[in-house]
């Protein structure tokens, strides 16, 4: 079990590249570069404003980003039934709807 | 397509950007299943406003066997829940055969701008990949306001 989250929550859920660059003490350009170069998860609000959840900063910090790693393979198991539970819709009114439960 | 080392190097991508979100969850594994397709299915909790839940994405993919030990994407749901909002918002391609002969499109959108109550049952979309789902759960992720469920076409 991957945990983390929570246990990193912060006040704030999100905090800005001009936050980070005045906690680290670089400039908001830096910052932003970091982000284009992927060394800092951020979320785009527009084409040049972003938002780092503090929990990715908190990784940041901490030097827990990870890299991507093949996943592991799993024992053979049932397929799933994705849709499950879903009640399938018809385009004509008249007809019932097919039900998937 | 894929190969098997491909799909696990993809689940492997996909756990990483979750995991750099701040997000939790189980260690997702690639998964075969018992008619021989590949997929995995997991549900991270991302961090935050946890009240009444964590803002959670779910993500499951199911890869059908082709010739020269390769596979190709046959269905997924990819579901953002944000329990703290109360909203929802889905990608989906599963019951293909059903949808083409419906709508004549092979996947569809979930949308509730209040959870649990939505307009529209199923909506029109367009095929994406895990990705960019992502991309587009985390861009809703933790912001006020409409989801855009009102600029979707309903299905039915």
């Amino acid at each position: 079990m991957i945990m983390q989250g929570r246990q990193t929550m912060h006040k704030r859920q999100f905090v800005s590249p001009a936050d980070i660059a005045a906690e680290l003490g670089i400039s908001s350009s830096t910052v932003l570069r970091m982000i284009h170069a992927g060394d800092l998860p951020a979320i785009p609000v527009s084409a040049r404003i972003y938002r780092v959840p503090a929990a990715s900063f908190e990784l940041f910090k901490a030097g827990r980003l990870r890299t991507p790693e093949p996943a592991p393979l799993g024992e053979p198991k049932k397929r799933p039934s994705l849709g499950l539970g879903e009640t399938l819709p018809t385009r004509q009114e008249d007809r019932p709807l097919v039900s998937r439960r | 397509m894929a190969t098997l080392d491909q799909l696990r190097s993809h689940l492997g991508t996909l756990s990483a950007v979750l995991w750099n979100f701040g997000a939790s969850f189980p260690v997702p594994t690639l998964d075969e299943y018992d008619d021989g397709e590949l997929g995995f299915a997991f549900t991270a909790e991302l961090p935050g406003a946890s009240t009444p839940r964590a803002a959670t994405i779910g993500l499951a993919e199911i890869w059908r066997p082709r010739a020269a030990m390769s596979f190709r994407l046959a269905e997924y749901e990819y579901d953002f829940i944000e329990f703290p909002l109360e909203r929802r918002q889905a990608f989906h391609r599963h019951d293909e055969t059903h949808f083409l002969a419906e709508f004549g499109v092979a996947v569809h959108e979930h949308c509730e701008e209040q959870l649990g109550r939505p307009s529209c049952s199923h909506y029109f979309g367009l095929p994406l990949d895990a990705y960019e789902a992502i991309r587009r759960f985390t861009a809703r992720w933790g912001q006020p306001g409409p989801i855009g469920c009102a600029q979707l076409r309903c299905m039915a």
